[in-house]
């Protein structure tokens, strides 16, 4: 066997070799630390993470240049890597196929396990903290091996290859196949930074809410990348597949939001934790959730027993993730079982109609959302083992079970803002949520007088409109109240608000933004209209309002591909809204062509035109044209989503104590205290002083 | 009028009009049984044979066309929804259902989310109940922080 | 607290098990799609032919017919295409056995000129709204069926064929095995 083909090979398994050996010396020197109460060894536990993070970086360097250099004695650059691709898609074949895609996954966390040993570097004697070390140092080990063993990228290639097939071709038609699988990656492997704390803290005892404050902007780092994931692959399929839908429950779609549903719930029922120390073992349960699933999504992506767009080709890594996601479950399962006795929660859940009552809810139904796309995804899989059947579960499932439990969890996040931390009095709830209850029933009325329809469609509507009341309604209380207190203008209060309690009101605004994209999602499922024209030159089809002429057909020769165009003229009441070419690429080293949807984008509805067919001997084309109503709201919805979430991540002031009139204190005590200031986030979080 | 039918007034109201709204709303919404409609129905409940797990409505492939084209025909000829799929699952082999039967291992896939959230919802009603019944005992301030401190070993 | 959730973490437990053994068991390789005829009776038609006429499924009842779908733009179907004519060389005088070509997703006008240029020799229908090839249960092309006498599918090949692939489903179909895709 060869050991190195190249000098890229030889360097690149150095680096995974440096980061194994420190992952692994340094889960066992910091293990030994603990035990013989050795400060000083402790103190070396961050340098093994620096350590680690250096040799991925170079293993990670290594396969760019080889790629970038065209370097075919690695088998991996012969599979991905082409003499005609262009160069920028060659850095982004690096994740293309699976072996690269677990180096990045390494290469993210091994980032991780150094950011988080910087974090707590003064803090090395903290067992939780060298606990958390050592899980997030035995993790980073595994997918290390993994690039020994069943995934390597540093193989040699067959001797003599001079190019190489190049990404696959639907890869290299989008900028965008740059940015979805890192920040993909960097949601998912965030999840394992408060899964290795939780850990910690079960195998320390530590078990209140420190864990949880250390890692709440973890977490919600880890969370927010994962949206932007998820929605940058949603807006992918619809840009790139041709097919103008935006989800398409494929397995490794689900295997995406599965986590994100886990996650969500995390972390809006850690907030109960913090205030009330309750819901431990839901929250526990969450994250080892969370993060067990992110490797469940990672093995039936690699292991080839789901087909879907996205499946990787198959290979022996298959048992090994789902050995390892076989450990991590049980093992977090055993940890919880094991200290039960110390989770039991020191408050209870005074009233049905309270905010602990309403996460708890919240809880129930995002488990249910993830058991149905959970079973949804597995059934085939189940099927086949115990009757040798072959079955699907497609879209009529997931919809049927899926949609109520959306409009569920809408209608709580309308409502539980509202609500107040313990209790609340029915003439409090009457009062808040009177007016966005009527604005949320006003919206539904519009809706039918414009003529829509669909009960799930409209039902969102209005369930959109009663949450945007609630944000605004409190958006106005919190400004209302600054004024009072300092006499700020409308704006400069606001402000005040806002940086006075980042997290509620970045809270608020990811409210908003996940209102916009249920919007976007129902008015884009539910109205949409699709047909397939035939035209010959010159002839017009009309679909829902729009006329499409189509012009010619154009094609172009390149290294890279040929590409045939079929140029359309749209036009709509008489405005000319532009020449559209939808296409159809044929590359040279792959069979069959890749369509290339052209799309015009409006603030309401967008016409979506693809090619379906090229021009056959009389001159005429099939052309497909949709006009998909509210698609751009998806996209601003999960930009505003993103947006709040940063405004969350902005650490507090801390308050300074003001005299405020009795009224104002009851409004802001009841929608939650200020954020600690930065000094507080490296302490774990002094017990709060009940408000009542 | 009492105070308190004046307290409920705008909220009987407003369940008035949500009311009549909804009931506009589904009758609005009945299913539409013209035969194109139907057939586009029937096109969302069938898998493009040769796609990872589209519907035939929405794949761009020839024999999904086809096999809309077909489904109109049938729609027209008569032929009631559930023998349509069948006549598919017959040649096409039963993955390209994509809604997964209601009975036998179907239990499975339908049964358990609604077991959950109905065992669940019960749980929590339960619960709830027990706890607002039980008497609370007013715990201080001082109180939850010192038993937050004996528990957790922290500052 | 310490009970109920020990049971329930054992449950759960139990299920994670059970969840990783089925799949683990799965296997990994591509699923065949189609070919779920065989053993099945042959679907009924009645389709144009190139030369004006038509073509039942009647009218061959009680023969061996070799049921071939193609068009004139798979490259496939061009590979096949002397397999095909050599197999119809063989068989054209033996009363019983009939090759039946069914155009598929093709326009009439490219599928005739195509015929006419190869010099097709066997009767070649032309499936104007896809019907037979649905009935069929195709997916693409080239697809050989292979029908026995009685009227059951014996065999079935996703792909192009062969003359020795052709000479055996024959052989099959007159003697009754079933053979496998």
């Amino acid at each position: 066997m060869v050991f190195a083909a190249s000098i890229n090979s030889a360097l690149g398994r150095a680096g995974l070799l440096l980061m194994l050996a420190a992952s692994v010396f340094g889960a066992l020197a910091v293990l030994y630390g603990i035990r013989q109460h050795d400060r000083k060894l402790l103190k070396q536990g961050p340098l093994y993470a620096w350590i680690a993070f250096g040799g991925i970086v170079l293993a990670v360097v290594m396969m760019q240049r080889a790629l970038i250099t065209r370097d075919f004695s690695l088998a991996y650059v012969q599979q991905v890597g082409s003499a005609d691709t262009p160069a920028l898609y060659n850095i982004a074949a690096m994740w293309s196929a699976l072996e690269g895609s677990i180096l990045l996954w390494a290469l993210i966390l091994a980032g991780f396990t150094a950011a988080v040993a910087w974090r707590f570097r003064k803090r090395t004697d903290d067992v939780l903290v060298a606990w958390a070390l050592i899980v997030m140092f035995v993790v980073s080990a595994f997918f290390a091996m993994l690039s020994f063993g069943p995934a390597d990228p540093f193989a040699a290639g067959a001797p003599g290859v001079t190019s190489g097939p190049g990404p696959n071709p639907l890869l290299q038609n989008h900028i965008l196949v740059l940015f979805h699988p890192p920040i993909l990656y960097l949601g998912y492997v965030g999840f394992t930074v408060p899964f290795a704390f939780a850990i910690a803290a079960l195998v320390t005892g530590r078990l209140g809410e420190g864990w949880l404050m250390e890692t709440r902007r973890w977490a919600l780092f880890s969370w927010a990348f994962l949206t932007i994931g998820i929605l940058l692959g949603g807006w992918w399929s619809y840009e790139v597949l041709g097919w103008s839908g935006v989800w398409a429950w494929d397995p490794v779609e689900n295997a995406s939001f599965l986590p994100w549903l886990t996650g969500t719930a995390y972390i809006h029922s850690v907030l109960v934790q913090e205030r009330r120390g309750m819901l431990r073992v839901w929250n526990l349960s969450l994250v080892l959730a969370t993060f067990s699933l992110t490797i469940l999504g990672t093995f039936l992506t690699r292991s080839g027993v789901v087909d879907s767009v996205h499946a990787f080709v198959e290979s022996s890594i298959g048992p090994a993730l789902l050995g390892f996601l076989a450990v991590v479950a049980l093992s977090g399962i055993g940890l919880i079982a094991w200290r039960g006795d110390r989770l039991r929660a020191p408050g209870r859940i005074d009233s049905p109609v309270s905010r602990e009552a309403a996460f708890l809810a919240n809880n129930l139904l995002f488990g249910a959302f993830a058991l149905v796309v959970l079973l949804g995804t597995v059934f085939p899989l189940l099927a086949e083992a115990l009757q040798d059947r072959q079955l699907s579960v497609g879209e009529p499932y997931f919809d049927r079970l899926g949609t109520p439990i959306g409009l569920a969890l809408l209608f709580l996040m309308a409502v539980a803002p509202a609500l107040p931390w313990r209790a609340a009095s029915g003439e409090l709830l009457r009062r808040r949520l009177i007016v966005p209850a009527w604005i949320g029933v006003a919206t539904m009325v519009v809706a039918l007088l414009l003529g829509a329809d669909g009960v799930a469609q409209v039902l969102t509507f209005g369930l959109a409109g009663f949450a945007l009341a609630g944000v605004a309604r409190q958006f106005a209380v919190g400004i209302r109240a600054r004024r009072r207190a300092h006499g700020e203008s409308p704006p400069a209060a606001l402000l005040g608000a806002v940086r006075g309690n980042p997290r509620l009101y970045g809270g608020l605004v990811v409210h908003v933004g996940v209102v916009l994209l249920a919007v976007g999602l129902a008015a884009s499922a539910g109205y949409a209209t699709k047909r397939e024209v035939r035209l010959a030159p010159g002839e017009t089809a009309t679909v829902a309002g729009y006329d499409v002429t189509y012009l010619e057909t154009v094609t172009d020769r390149s290294d890279q591909k040929v590409t045939v165009q079929a140029r359309a003229r749209l036009v709509r009441d008489g405005d000319d809204l532009g020449v559209y070419a939808p296409a159809i690429s044929t590359f040279p080293n792959a069979t069959g062509g890749i369509g290339t949807p052209s799309v015009r984008t409006g603030l309401f509805e967008d016409v979506y035109l693809t090619l379906v067919s090229s021009p056959t001997e009389t001159g005429r084309v099939t052309l497909g044209i949709a006009v998909n109503p509210m698609v751009l709201w998806l996209w601003i919805g999960g930009a505003v989503m993103a947006l709040g979430t940063v405004v969350a991540l902005v650490p507090g002031r801390r308050t300074t104590a003001v005299h405020l009139p009795a009224a104002t204190t009851a409004a802001s005590a009841a929608t939650g205290p200020a954020d600690g200031g930065p000094a507080d986030a490296d302490r774990v979080a002094e017990p709060e002083v009940p408000v009542g | 009028m009492s105070a308190a039918v004046r307290r409920w007034l705008p909220w009987l109201a407003l369940v008035a009009v949500a009311a009549v709204t909804v009931a506009v709303l589904v009758a609005r919404s009945a299913p539409d049984d013209s035969d194109a409609a139907r057939a586009a129905r029937l096109a969302r409940e069938i898998k493009c044979p040769v796609c990872e797990g589209l519907s035939v409505a929405d794949s761009p492939e020839a024999v999904s066309e086809a096999i809309r084209t077909d489904l109109r025909r049938r729609v027209d000829a008569g032929e009631a929804d559930d023998e349509i799929l069948a006549a598919y699952a017959a040649r096409y082999g039963e993955e390209v259902l994509l809604r997964p039967e209601g009975g036998g291992l179907g239990l499975v896939v339908w049964g358990l989310p609604v077991l959950l959230l109905v065992a669940g919802g019960g749980a929590l009603a339960v619960a709830l109940r027990r706890w607002s019944r039980e008497p609370r005992l007013e715990a201080s301030a001082a109180d939850e922080a010192l038993v937050a401190r004996a528990r957790d070993g922290g500052p | 607290m310490k009970h109920p959730l020990r049971w329930l973490a054992a449950g759960i437990g139990l299920v994670v098990v059970a969840f990783a053994v089925v799949l683990a068991v799965q296997d990994d390789g591509p699923r065949q799609t189609g070919g779920r005829l065989l053993g099945q009776e042959m679907p009924a038609f009645d389709l144009p032919t190139l030369d004006g006429g038509r073509v039942t499924s009647e009218d061959l009842a009680g023969k061996t017919v070799v049921v071939n779908f193609w068009n004139s733009w798979c490259i496939p179907c061009r590979q096949e295409e002397d397999e095909l004519a050599a197999f119809y060389e063989r068989h054209r005088d033996d009363g019983d056995v009939a090759l039946l070509g069914v155009v598929r997703d093709d326009t009439e006008q490219a599928a005739r000129e195509y015929a006419e240029q190869a010099g097709l020799g066997w009767t070649v229908a032309l499936d104007p709204e896809q019907q037979a090839a649905l009935d069929f249960g195709t997916t693409g092309q080239p697809e050989t069926f292979v029908v026995a006498p009685d009227g059951l599918v014996t065999g079935v090949q996703l792909g192009p064929t062969s003359l020795g692939q052709l000479e055996q489903m024959l052989e099959e179909a007159r003697t009754g095995a079933p053979s496998a895709p």
